[in-house]
Parts: structure tokens; sequence; C-alpha cells
């Protein structure tokens, strides 16, 4: 099937990147119009009423979220989230690469229409050279008088850092950004109180994924109407979902939300490999309770997802094929999140830390199937009593797959300790079981 | 920094059953005029520092710089950035031991990570680390590593090699890449994010590269 | 910003309807419900809650998710829930959370028995664990510094330490390493914690994670005894609770939480010094001189010799009274010496004697400022005093008003300290030129005067001292913290005329919670001065019938004869006094020497007559008066050890020998005598001044003190800078006193003479960091190895007062110097 291309128009533009190519496509121009013929106001309301949803993960209204801004002279912050780290998801990369004046466009607009006068993106240090194409790109803005003082002679100021994390997944949680952007470790606060109130350096803050801003130009440009056409009721716009795992072509692709499941996996990734089936899926990246096949038919939004029992999330879709055991990706995603807990709150520190130990059980025969209701028991009481969202990250996937998967764990856990079983017994380690012995 | 990511025997950070040198000073805010701190790194930390409210803010961007002159973040680097910003070492400490890419020993001087995330381990993501340790096992300016979500599952198996996302990487050609690491070249020409013409194999139109 | 004012809000907890405060956090209003919530890493003091430890989750009406209380203010109406299955599960899930990495090392732990961890897991966890994998293990103990031994293994990481340093001490030393499951607390790269206040993590810590190098293994929880009481190491008079076994040992000294006083920390002065009591080289029995040696004698003996001295000597007896003495012992000695002997010469400053109608207007109520206004001030200017040196908590109550309220502090000091980056505007005048720059802050808060050449001869410069008039300038009030030091001197006294203008230019008389707290250089100097205990006034601060010299004169009236005999009341002038030399002098030329001392120094080695052995404060009973005009109560913790008797019934037996007996010969009566003395301690009883004390400006008979005409603010002309030479400027350090060299664990911290030069100095005279140099004036000199430290003013060198050796006071004659540094 096709792509519709909103996000990713003129995406294979060579030179896109250049505010030149950039501009001669119409670039700029809903900064222009947002600037100089609207107020503040009439932008947020229009961003609001457009129903664009933050792409991150939480899916909560951007014009909303603008609107908390409190009016004043304080000194007020914008922060991009690009700490693109949640597994699965590649989305806002591409679009930095190839288009970031797209996305300094977007929070130029939506910095002037938040009172904002000192903007941040906030990208992960890997992306270190997508880091290097948006420098580049906010020096082009500088250079044309976009950003800076008194922008387009119209009294608005706005400065534009482009800040990189160092390696750590919990600086894509709001909070953790703020800390980490401060310097510090990057530790998840208590909220309330909530950015919007008290955010960076103390001061009202809007925080907004890539992909919401790189929508802003767009909305401000063709207008709410023109945007709630694509999607559904309640998930307006086109939305990128990267597709990874067992699929014949990962790769991000735009869709418009509502659409099947199963169109994406199957029509737009190609589906498993020949002769493989889908065994289970992400539909929100590592952190979203995976779905079965049957849950394809379901179509792909925000509120169909939470639906199911999961969540749309940042539109991330991990597939996993009937050849991986199910075990190994609960391991390997236990590892991840207890790899990125910051270790500030109990439940989570301890928690992600417990669940591997017995995942490692599980997998090396040490356990019964009575670790497996321990198991559930612990990711129960994670979910809920955690600082942050990162321990129910982990506690809601694994929890879901043990549900899901109670036989094929069941069946692992006796294999593997068959397998142990015979391994000591050949190295002499222990003695053959009673029964056998006689 | 932990040196393992891959989870398969968490490692235990160096210094955590070390007591501390009682011979010591205790390490306050040191005078500028007691550090070599080279020029160049001098300045790149004042125009991060120049950029933010709040001069904690340069503290990643400064760690980065002095790895880059450094290696690594050394005691001394890391007294280097503490003189600059006039913040204590065990402040930056606290960092560069919460962040993954900050190395808290010499690992060498180039940078290999492998991401062995849940995505790319579908995809065989554990045999391209271990090919590639055990081609670079005898090179030690090269830390070859396991990392968590890259951000790059489209590409998997993938590494980010000097901070170029390349992939997708069949472990046999793990040898070229560290011959080509030994040999100052650009491995895999063609195949990393942002090379002229890059595209993936399955890729038509090439929108993904 | 102004003090918040909480109105009183009604909400449920249990079934039960509760008022407290708006704004309390949930987990304190719920302990008006009588309702306990278990909590780890809250504590108030320690700032904004950080919710890590999740022990305090309850259920809230209209909330979907349960709430950490710790960090939920109480509102209106508000319906919460800490009893419901959910919350249960929720609670006993992080207990078995806390437990999966704690060794349960419970018998073996000193923490055991006192430990909120156990009492936790008893109330509220589960009974039992289900893990059974391994537990993360750690080498232990490690020591963190040569005071706190860390057990990273029952370690919950509940933030508590690592807060404490970063953002109440804000040295910044500990912090968390690694991350997640491998987090733990720890230093830069294997560096010591160490730091004036790193003990207060032991005190901080939940577990038994941090304990006390001085405490560990020495004692379990029921052997040991509390008795609170007051630390008279400093100044700040921090409330304790001296930890006892037996009624006759301190194992250590815990923060006896006063929020008027201390904020419920100390520093580790406070906190380990009281090793000294114990020290093995301690006088425990009075001593005379006998063939040329200190002999142990009985009490009888020391007392006659000392009172037959006294009374020969008469009229030409002079005493020192130390900053240790209580109220009711310099209440004593003034009585002995101007009632009995007939003599003036009584002084418990350094340096100089105040003049009569300046320490009257220094104790008038509406310019005095008590301790909690520095929380919520306008602004703040500390003056000519290194806080963390000479009265540490109040370098943390400073701290806290800025980082927490965004008080405005000013810094005039000359030697950079530790206040300075957080200062909004830092005065930073030549060594001895305190004057010049106050009168230069005086021109600039009223606009009117030749600021330029004020602050040329301040050694500042004017838009330094612009910038900080601007801040001390506004509406609200402004609290003055200043140092004894700018009152000491041949121009003491116009140094205080103009701190005493520039506190009216501050509006200090007119503005509630504004005014002047005076950093002494002695723990009760406030309550010695206001007893009498000075040459030109007597108790209540009156007018002295006559006069003698302060103690700087005093040497020169030993060499003419007008001072026959010394009595040294906890005073060592040698260590503590300008012009050393001539005080050896002094000593050596007297009659007689009656020293009550707990150690015998070189000089009372070689000079003293009769030595008493004093008493340490964990032995005292009686008052002090804290800087800010609070009297309280020190209670004895332990019985006197050896031959030790009260300092108030040694010098109550002198009264009595030398014809003036008291009419009740006891503490509580010495008290109600020396109440009556000073007009405006009328009434006061020790019931009222109790466990909390009581600040007499807040009395009705504070106006006994009397009228006095409001200081006059036309100023004379600041002497001219001296133009040649490296200006010298002296401080004590927090470590230099005989604390540091007679408890065994604070040892290591005495400090080597240190001399601090800028940059542009040391670079003019080969001078490294880490060089021998020597520091000489006028043909004395000192040796001292070289800090060169970048934000020491080009012109001025430093040296710590108070050192075993080389000590600063050698080059001081009580005026400002200047100095030659050579390379040794």
């Amino acid at each position: 099937m096709a792509e519709t291309r909103v996000l990713l128009e003129h995406i294979d533009e060579p030179g896109l990147n250049t505010i030149d190519v950039y501009e001669r496509l119409g670039g700029y121009t809903s900064m222009r119009k947002a600037l100089t013929e609207m107020e503040p106001e009439s932008v947020v309301e229009e961003l609001k009423n457009s129903g664009l949803r933050g792409r991150g993960g939480a899916g909560f209204s951007m014009g909303m979220k603008a609107s908390f801004m409190p009016k004043g002279t304080m000194d007020k912050y914008l922060c991009c989230n690009a700490d693109e780290s949640e597994p699965g998801t590649f989305k806002d990369r591409l679009l930095m690469q190839k288009n970031p004046h797209r996305l300094v466009e977007g929070i130029i607009i939506a910095a002037v229409a938040a009172g904002v006068n000192k903007a941040f993106i906030y990208i992960r240090g890997e992306y270190a050279f997508v880091a290097d194409i948006l420098d580049a790109a906010v020096n082009e803005a500088y250079g044309k008088g976009y950003l800076g003082e008194d922008i387009l002679g119209t009294g608005n100021d706005l400065d534009l850092v482009v800040h990189r994390g160092a390696g750590a997944y919990i600086c894509g949680e709001e909070t953790g950004l703020l800390d980490s952007l401060e310097g510090k470790r990057g530790n998840p606060r208590l909220k309330p109180p909530f950015p919007a109130n008290q955010g960076l350096y103390q001061g009202p803050t809007l925080i907004n994924n890539v992909e919401t801003l790189f929508n802003v130009p767009m909305v401000i440009g063709k207008g709410a109407d023109w945007f709630k056409q694509h999607g559904t009721d309640q998930s307006s716009g086109t939305k990128l979902v990267s597709v990874s795992g067992n699929v014949q072509r990962p790769g991000n692709y735009e869709i418009e939300l509502g659409i099947p499941a199963r169109e994406i996996v199957y029509g737009l990734a190609g589906g498993p490999p020949p002769g493989r089936k889908v065994k289970f899926w992400f539909p929100g990246g590592s952190s979203a309770p995976v779905l079965l096949e049957e849950d394809l038919d379901r179509p792909y939004s925000f509120e169909s997802m939470a639906e199911a029992g999961s969540m749309l999330g940042s539109g991330a879709v991990i597939v996993v094929d009937d050849s991986v055991p199910v075990v190994s990706v609960a391991l390997r995603l236990a590892e991840f999140y207890r790899h990125e807990s910051c270790g500030k709150c109990v439940p989570c520190r301890e928690g992600t830390n417990w669940t591997v130990k017995m995942l490692e059980r599980i997998d090396s025969g040490e356990a019964t199937p009575m670790d497996l209701d321990i198991l559930a028991n612990v990711q129960t009481n994670i979910i809920g009593n955690c600082l942050c969202v990162l321990g129910d990250s982990m506690a809601m996937p694994v929890g879901s797959m043990v549900k899901k998967f109670r036989g094929e764990f069941e069946q692992h856990i006796e294999r593997a300790r068959e397998a142990a079983d015979r391994l000591s017994i050949e190295l002499g380690v222990a003695a053959p079981p009673a029964d056998q012995a006689a | 920094m932990r040196p393992e990511a891959t989870g398969q025997t968490p490692g235990v950070p160096a210094d955590w059953d070390a007591p501390v040198d009682l011979a010591k000073d205790p390490a306050t805010i040191p005078d500028l005029s007691s550090v070599d701190v080279p020029p160049e790194l001098e300045k790149e930390i004042r125009d991060h520092i120049a950029k933010y409210p709040n001069k904690r803010s340069a503290a990643l961007p400064a760690l980065e710089a002095a790895q880059r002159v450094h290696g690594w973040c050394s005691p001394e680097a890391i007294r280097q950035v503490a003189a600059v910003m006039q913040v204590t070492p065990a402040y930056l400490s606290s960092i560069t031991t919460f962040y993954d890419m900050f190395n808290t020993e010499p690992l060498g001087h180039h940078q290999v990570y492998v991401c062995t995330s849940v995505a790319c381990n579908l995809r065989n993501a554990q045999a391209l680390l271990e090919a590639l340790q055990e081609a670079g096992q005898d090179f030690d300016d090269a830390n070859i590593r396991g990392f968590e979500c890259l951000g790059a599952c489209d590409m998997a198996p993938m590494a980010s090699i000097d901070n170029r996302y390349v992939g997708p990487i069949d472990p046999s050609e793990a040898p070229d890449v560290i011959e080509a690491l030994r040999e100052g070249r650009r491995p895999l020409p063609g195949r990393g994010l942002g090379d002229d013409g890059f595209k993936l194999p399955w890729d038509k139109d090439g929108s993904d590269g | 910003m102004p003090r918040p004012e909480p109105k009183l809000i009604t909400f449920e907890i249990d079934g039960r309807e509760v008022q407290a405060p708006e704004g309390q956090m949930l987990v304190d209003a719920a302990k008006q419900g009588d309702v306990e919530i278990p909590y780890f890493c809250y504590e108030p003091k320690l700032g904004q809650p950080v919710g890590a430890c999740r022990m305090c989750l309850v259920e809230i009406e209209g909330m979907p998710k349960l709430q950490t209380s710790c960090s939920t203010p109480v509102r209106e109406g508000m319906v919460v829930i800490t009893t419901s299955d959910r919350v249960k599960e929720a609670q006993n899930a992080i207990v078995e959370f806390l437990l999966v990495n704690h060794p349960l090392d419970c018998p073996v732990c000193d923490k055991g028995g006192e430990c909120p961890l156990q009492d936790i897991s008893y109330g509220w966890g589960p009974g039992r664990s289900r893990f059974i994998e391994p537990k993360r293990h750690f080498e232990k103990p490690l020591e963190i510094s040569p005071l706190v031994a860390i057990d990273r293994e029952r370690c919950i990481l509940c933030y508590r330490c690592v807060r404490f340093s970063q953002e109440i001490a804000e040295d910044y030393q500990l912090v968390f390493l690694e991350r997640g499951d491998h987090t733990f607390v720890g230093t830069h790269d294997g560096h010591p914690y160490v730091a004036p206040f790193s003990g207060n993590i032991i005190e901080l810590c939940p577990v038994g994670a941090l304990t006390s190098t001085a405490y560990r293994f020495r004692a379990r929880p029921w052997d040991i005894e509390d008795a609170g009481s007051v630390c008279l190491l400093c100044p700040s008079q921090c409330n304790v609770t001296f930890t006892t076994r037996d009624d006759t040992k301190v194992m250590r000294v815990l923060a006896r939480d006063h929020s008027e006083v201390d904020d419920g920390w100390l520093c580790d002065k406070g906190r380990f010094g009281y090793q000294a009591i114990h020290s093995a080289d301690r006088i425990t029995a009075p001593m005379v001189r006998d063939g040329g040696q200190l002999r142990e004698v009985s009490w009888e003996r020391a007392l006659s010799e000392a009172a037959g001295a006294l009374k020969r000597a008469g009229s030409r007896a002079a005493a020192l009274v130390g900053g240790e003495a209580t109220n009711e012992e310099g209440f004593l000695i003034q009585r002995l010496f101007r009632e009995a002997l007939g003599s003036a010469n009584i002084d418990s400053r350094s340096n100089g004697a105040l003049d009569p109608e300046q320490a009257r207007a220094l104790a008038r109520p509406d310019f005095a400022a008590k301790v909690p206004d520095i929380d919520y001030a306008e602004s703040i200017l500390v003056l000519d005093t290194s806080l963390v040196d000479e009265a540490p908590i109040l370098d943390l109550r400073v701290r806290k008003a800025v980082r927490r309220n965004g008080v405005k502090l000013v810094v005039a000091t000359s030697r950079p300290g530790t206040l300075d980056p957080n200062a909004d505007a830092v005065v930073r005048f030549a060594p001895g030129a305190v004057e010049a720059a106050l009168a230069g802050l005086a021109a600039a808060l009223t606009d009117t005067g030749d600021l330029d050449d004020l602050a040329r001869r301040s050694g500042s410069t004017a838009g330094h001292l612009r910038a900080a008039a601007e801040l001390l300038g506004g509406a609200g009030p402004t609290v003055i913290l200043w140092g004894e030091r700018v009152s000491h001197g041949d121009r003491g006294h116009q140094a205080v005329a103009a701190l005493l203008a520039v506190a009216r230019h501050c509006g200090i008389e007119t503005t509630a919670e504004a005014g002047l707290i005076e950093v002494p250089a002695g723990t009760n100097s406030r309550g010695l001065r206001e007893l009498g205990c000075l040459p030109n006034l007597g108790p209540g601060l009156a007018a002295a019938e006559s006069s003698g010299p302060s103690a700087t004169g005093i040497p020169a009236a030993v060499a003419d004869g007008g001072v026959s005999a010394l009595l040294l009341f906890q005073a060592d002038p040698i260590r503590t006094n300008p012009d050393p030399a001539a005080w050896e002098q002094a000593l050596d030329s007297a009659t007689s020497v009656i020293a009550f001392a707990d150690f015998v120094t070189p000089a009372l080695e070689e000079h003293a007559n009769v030595v008493f052995p004093a008493e340490s404060y964990a032995e005292k009973e009686g008052t002090v008066t804290h800087p800010d005009g609070r009297l309280q109560r020190v209670r004895q913790a332990i019985a006197h050890p050896g031959e030790i008797r009260s300092g108030w019934a040694v010098l109550t037996e002198l009264c009595a020998r030398a014809g003036r007996p008291l009419p009740a010969p006891t503490m509580p009566g010495i008290f109600d005598e020396l109440v009556q003395v000073v007009p405006f301690y009328a009434g006061l009883t020790l019931e009222e001044i109790g466990g909390r004390g009581v600040r007499w400006q807040e009395r009705e008979r504070a106006s006994a003190l009397g009228a006095s005409p409001l200081p006059d603010t036309s100023l004379d002309a600041p002497p001219e800078l001296p133009t040649s030479g490296l200006r010298l400027g002296t401080v004590p350090s927090l470590w230099s006193g005989r604390e540091t060299q007679h408890a065994a664990v604070l040892r290591f911290l005495a400090p080597e003479q240190t001399l601090e030069i800028s940059i542009a100095d040391a670079e003019r005279l080969g001078v490294r960091s880490g060089d021998e140099v020597s520091v000489s004036v006028d043909g004395r000199s000192v040796r001292a190895r070289a800090r060169v430290h970048d934000p020491v003013p080009t012109g001025s060198v430093f040296l710590v007062e108070g050192t075993q050796t080389d000590n600063a006071t050698a080059l001081m004659n009580g005026l400002p110097r200047t100095v030659e540094v050579t390379k040794a």
C-alpha cells in the first residue's frame, strides 16, 4: 500500500537540510504567518483545534499543553525532546536528519506562541551526526534572522541551543530531561510541580517531541481543519511509524492513524520472513504490553491500542516471529530497563534488578513454575508505585508476556531444568535424581 | 559508564569496593591556576557555559569535549573541567558514571557501539557484537561494546562506529570493519547513514537513508 | 521573600477529621490525627522532598494512583486513607524491595535498636522475602573519611547523605556514582569526604550504612542514655544531645534540633570534639607550682594559694575570661574582681575595649536580629567574618536562606570565603580596611559623600560598593552578620560607628525582623559582656565605677607594675590574643598566674602558679547567651572526672575567701543573683529558659536596657591604605582550636600554617603552591606553606589564627599589618 506523505513531504529532495532548499519548497512561510499575521493566543487555539496529540508517547494534546504555560514576564523555556531512545523508535532521527529546518520552524512557532525566548533541542548523544546537522540548520536560521533578537522585526526574541545528551534512556522522560539539561544526573523529578509551572531552571517549560513540533508548521500553514482530515476523530494527523524486528522491510512509514495494524506490519513492512508467523508485537515501543497476531486487525490509533490493553506510545512497532522464545525477549527487555533505570526510586531500581535475576534463572533452568507467580507479582508490585514510568515500562510488557505466554514460560523452565540437570550429571557436579540412580 | 551493556553478567563498577585514600586531600573545587587546561579545551568549555542560563548545564558538553581531548574522562580530565566550570570533581564524576557515553577508564580512541537492544537482538545483533569483539581482540584502541537501543532498528544489526551509524552489517564483515579502523579508513563506505547514496537493501525509494 | 503565614485547614485521614496548616506535607499533617506514615527519604531539613523511597504511599480520594505523602501538601477537604489493602500491599512491596539488597546483618550493626529500617520492616513489612537471588556485595566497612565509615551493602540509596552534601553543606563532595541498581554513594576518584559538616550524614542515615569511626562498636542503644545540653565550642551554641554511658562517659554528640538556633545540624568540631573530654592529657586535679614544677595538690592548698595571691594583688589583679565561661562563671569573676578585690581589670575580649555607648547601641532590641530572621530576610550582609570558621552553623543558615528563599546575599570580607559563590554581591576590601568599606557602603546607601575616595581607601571599588548597597537598601529586612573583629584595634570605635551607620541606612531599627547579629570570638562573649566581664562596663552594660585596661593593655600594665596577678579563666592569650610575645613576657613577669584550664599548655607549664582543672562543656551546669540574645541552659551530662569541681563552686569559694561570700552558693542561687544585677534579665528563671532557651529581647523586661540615643551616622574619614608591602589578613580556622589537638579523631584536621596569596604576587615573588615561605614584619616571622588561590586579590595575603605552631597572632599587634613574604 502507499504511504501518505505529509510529514515526509519532500523528504528525498536533495539538500532539503539546507535553508535555501527548504525555503524554496515553501519552508518558513508558516513561521511568517504565525509571527506576523497571528496573535500567540490564536496560534495556541489553532493547535488546540487541530487535535494534534503529542507524539512522544503520552499522546496529550499539544495545544492544551501550550495553553498551560503561564502568562507573564518570567523566563520561560521550550525543550524539544529529541532523546529518542525507546527501543524500536527511530522516526525522529529521520525527520531531523533530512528536514531539520522544519523542526526549527516548528520550534519558533511554538516558542513564540508560548511566550518563550529560550529553547533547547535535547538530542541524545548517540545521534551526534544528527546534532551536527541541527547545529548547521540553527546557524542558518540565525543567519536569516529567524532566530535571535527581534525575529522578522516582530519584537520576538528566541535563542535555540542544540544540547547533546550522553547516553541515558531516562533522559527521554521529560523531567529526567530537564535535570539532564540542567547538567545533572538525568533523574526524573516528582510531579507536581509540572514542567509547565516549574520546569527548566524552575521556570515554566513547554516540552514537546520532535514529531509533534514537526507537525506545527503544517497545522499553522494549512489550518487545523485541513489537519483534522487526516487520522481519526481522536487521533488526528498522520503518524510516522517505526517498524522493526522480524519483518522483511524494517523502516519508517507514514500512516493515517486508524488504519489496521496488519497493513503496517504486512502491507508496509512486508511481514515476517517467509515461513514465519507473527508471534507477538509491541505496538508502541518496548514499553508497550505485547499484543498477539489476532490483534493485528485492530485499527492502529491511540484509543484502539489502549482498548486492547496496550498503547500506541511513540508509534514503534516491534514484531517478534515464532522462531523467537518469549523468555529471551522478556530477559533482553528486562535487562534494558535495569540498565536504564536511574536508580532513584526503590521499586524500579530493585524491581528491574530482581526481575532480571528471576528471568536469568528461568532461562538457565534454576527456576520452578512457582517463580512465575513471584515474577508476575513483582511486576504488579512495581506498577503504579514508581516515581516515573520507567518501572512500569518494564513491568507492563514483562507482565503481559508472562500472562499471555505462561505455557511457553513453563515449558521453557522444564526444558531448561532438564538440560541443566543433564549437564551437571555429565560434569559430575550433581548426583542423578534418585529415580534415575535406581 | 558500565563496562557491560549486554546484561549477560552484570558488570560491577570498578571502584565500588575501593576505600578512599585517606592521604589524599578532599576533592574541592580546584583553582584554575593550579590546573593545566589546554587552551582550546578551556575555550570550548567557556563557549558552552555561555550558551546556558546556568553554568552547570554545560557539564555534559564540557565533559564530552574533555573526553575528546583526553580519550576518556580521566581524573585529570575531570579536574580540568572542574577548574574551568568551578564545580567539584565529584559533581562531574556523578555525571560521567551516570551516562553511558562517558568512559571512566581508558578504553581506546575508537568507540564501536553495537546495538544489542530488544529490536536489534531479533536481527542477529549479538552475533555481530561477538564477531566484532573477536576481530578486535588484539586492537586496543577500540572500545567495542554492546549498547542499548541506538535508535536505528531499521538498520539492524548495526553499530555506531565513532558516531557514524553503519548497518546492516553481517557478522562476516567484522574483520573488515576492524581492519579499516586499524588503518584509519572509514569502515564499510557507503553503508553509513548520511553516506552518499545510502539505502537500506530492501528500500526501493530510499526514504530511510 | 516574606515568611509564609499558613492558615489551618481541615482534612480527613483514616476516617478522622484533622486540622493542619495548609500546605504542610501530608506525612507531617497525618501526625495531627495520630497516624504514622512510614518513610525513609523524607527529611524536611533537606529541602524539597525527592519521593525516592516510595515508602509513604497513601490513597487520596480522587487520585487514581497512590501518592507519596511526603510530597503531597494537605488541602481543605482532602480525604486520605493509609490503612487500605492497596496501601498495605504497596508498603509490603516497598519493604520487600528495600530488603532485596540489604544484608540484614542487624546483630553486628551499630544502628540496630535505633534503626528506621528495622522499625519500618517490623511495622509495615510483609515479614518475609521471596528474594532468593544473590544480593549485591561490597567490601565493608570502608572508610569514606577518617570520621565516617560506609557500609554500602546496608545502604538503601535514600539520597539523604548526598542531598546533605549537595544541598545543605553545598560542599558537593559526596555523590551518587553509577546508576540504576549499580548506584552507590561515593566521592571523586578515591578522595576522602572531608568537609566542615560531614558528620551530619551519620545522623541522617536511616540505616547502618554511615557510621561514626569514633562511635562504631562502642555501645548498643540499650547501654546508653541521652542528656540534652548546648555545645560550647563556638558561638553558634548548637543544641546537642550527649549520648552518655554510665553517667561518666560521653560516647557521641547528636543534634538536638532547634530551628531557631541550629536547624538540627552540627559541625564536625561539635560532633567529634567531645573526644577531648576524655583525653588522657586532661587536667583532673588542682595543681600548684612547687619547686619550679606544677604538682597535683589538694583543693584546700590550691584554693588558699590562689585566694592568697589574689588578695595580695587586690586591685592589681587582672582577669581574662575565656568564651567558654558560663554566665554564672562570668558573673562570679567580675563580682570577685570588682567587689572583693576592687579591681576593674577584667576582659573577655581579645583586642581592645568596646565603647560603652556603642555596646549599649549594639544591644538595643530594635537593632537585634534573631537567627530565624536570616531565613526570610530581603538581604543579608556577611561582614568581616568567615562564618564557616567562626560560627559554622550560621554558614549553613545563610546558604539555606539564599538557596531556598532567594534571599540576597552580600559578602563583605577581605578574605575570599566559602559564601562568595552564593553571594549576589561581594565587597572585597583590603585587610584592615573594614572601616573604609563600611563608610563606602554608607555613602553608597545614602548617595552622599565621596564614594570613589572611600572605595579607594577600602581597596574595593565604587561599583562593588554600589552593587552591594543596591541589594541592602531595599525596603525589606536586612540582617547583618558581623565579625567581632570589626570592633578590634585602635580604629574599632570608628569602624563600629560606620557599622551602626550602615545598619541605620538599611532601616534596621524601623524594619521588623531586621537587625544585627554579632559573630563574637568566644562562645559566650555576649553573655560575658552583658554580665560585665569588660574593663569599662559592669553587669547590664552599665558604666563601670572605674575602668581598667583592656586585654591588649594588660601586658603593658604588668610591665609597669599596674597588674601583678593574672587570672586566666579558660583563656589562653598566647593562642588567641594579638602579640603572644608580649603575653609571654607578661606571664613571666606577673607575680602570680592562676589558671582554670583543661590542658597544660607550655605557657602554663612555665608560668602558672595555680592551675584549677576546668570543667568540660559536658560537665558544666549553667547558662550561656547566644549571639542573638537567647539565654540557653547548659546541663551537666556526665560526672566530673577525677577531682574536678564545678567552675562556679570554685569561684564561689574564692569569693568567700576574698571576703565576699555568696548568699546562696548554688548554681540556681547564683543565677538568681545575676538576673538581679542585669536589669534586662530581671525575673528570668531557669524554668523559663528551659530546654529551648529564651531571648531576653522578647521579654517585657527588655526595655530595662534603657533608652540610648540612636547612634550618630556622621563618620570620620577612614585612614588611607598603606602604599607598600602585602597587607596581612588573619582568620581563625574552624580547626585551629584546641579540640582538634586533643580529640583523637579530629587531629588530622589540625591546620598547618598556610599563606594564601594571589596569583600575581606569587608570580612576582616566585612562589608556588606548596612552597615553604616566611612571612615577617618588624623582625618577627612565621613559617607557612604557600597556597596560590585564584580569588585572593593582589596585594593581600592571609594567615590562619590559632594554629598550634607558627600562629599568625605572632605577627599581630592589634593594628593592620603589612608584611614581607620570602621563600624559605
